[in-house]
């Protein structure tokens, strides 16, 4: 019983605290944050099974996480508010040779972040980019001025 | 026999930047996000804070102190503890608490359940049970002495608890154990 209920209290609270760690530009992990997953992940851990290592425990900890887990996802797929809440949005960063700075700022984003993800794409310089936008995974779109999505 | 699949047609819901470019951003959620997120980690500092000062436990807020009215006992505690989680309360004896060599402890219940004692140090010489709790007796030959219980409460909630060492030195307080 406490395991669910410390299952479930930690998975919202872990919800909450990635959800509001920025995305990362890229949508890949640097080691930096690799050492938060590590982390937290362990502290997660004890919290939730305490010192009753058994398998049963573990067992009813993993698969109340992933009821959760299923949970969340099907209150996302029926409510779009509450998958823009769990996920955001898409933010357009770049849009006809401007950037948009409020975007770039709350979501400390540098115009080097998003030169990377065009050149990625092939894209040699910032003046073919007609629209740069963060997606919600965190990778950073790239559509150019031939209108030709890469 | 190959069944039917459930078909929709597709719509173009998804706002438009430039009506040109279907991205479905919404800044006047964003910008309700990040006055949220603000709050969230006003929140979070206000945490770390109060963790640092005591208030969820095992810091200075947390520590506390009580004496018997003639000051023959002094207990040291912590008043706010964790669930599972080891402290140790510190009983002194002084010389008025003692008789013939021998100081006479009374523990409430709560302490031993609620509160989850687990040990108590230094071995009593005997222990008596009833009227609400556990009586120790231990020799004494220089007060003050000190004995020591170790607690690790196995839930939460506020827990009032009582020690005595004989009629006049009595104390009672609360302990409140965060989950």
């Amino acid at each position: 019983m406490a395991t669910i209920v410390h299952a479930i209290i930690g998975y919202f609270v872990l919800l909450l605290t990635v959800r509001i760690l920025s995305r990362r530009p890229g949508g890949q992990l640097t080691l930096f944050e690799f050492v938060i997953i590590f982390l937290v992940g362990g502290v997660a851990i004890g919290a939730t099974v305490g010192r009753d290592h058994s398998i049963t425990n573990c067992a009813t900890a993993i698969i109340t996480i992933g009821f959760l887990h299923r949970l969340v996802s099907w209150v996302k797929e029926k409510s779009p508010r509450m998958g823009a809440i769990l996920d955001g949005t898409p933010l357009v960063l770049l849009k006809d040779g401007y950037w948009q700075r409020e975007i770039m700022r709350g979501m400390r984003i540098d115009p080097e972040d998003v030169m990377a993800a065009a050149r990625s794409k092939q894209v040699r310089s910032i003046f073919d980019v007609k629209y740069a936008i963060l997606e919600r995974n965190g990778t950073i779109s790239i559509i150019t001025h031939d209108r030709s999505a890469r | 026999m190959t069944q039917a699949v459930a078909k929709k047609p597709v719509g173009d819901s998804v706002a438009k930047v430039n009506e040109e470019v279907a991205v479905g951003e919404d800044l006047g959620f964003q910008r309700s996000w990040w006055r949220f997120e603000r709050i969230v980690w006003a929140c979070f500092v206000m945490i770390i804070a109060l963790d640092l000062a005591g208030a969820f436990g095992r810091g200075p807020l947390a520590h506390a102190r009580i004496s018997s009215a003639d000051h023959s006992l002094i207990v040291r505690y912590e008043r706010i503890q964790r669930t599972g989680t080891p402290s140790m309360m510190s009983i002194r004896l002084d010389a008025g608490a003692v008789r013939d060599g021998e100081a006479t402890l009374f523990v409430s219940d709560k302490l031993v359940s609620a509160l989850g004692a687990q040990r108590i140090i230094p071995q009593p010489a005997t222990t008596r049970v009833g009227n609400g709790g556990l009586t120790y007796t231990f020799p004494v030959t220089n007060p003050p002495s000190t004995v020591r219980i170790e607690l690790e409460p196995p839930g939460p909630g506020r827990f009032p608890f009582e020690i005595s060492a004989g009629p006049s030195a009595s104390v009672t307080a609360d302990v409140w154990v965060v989950p």
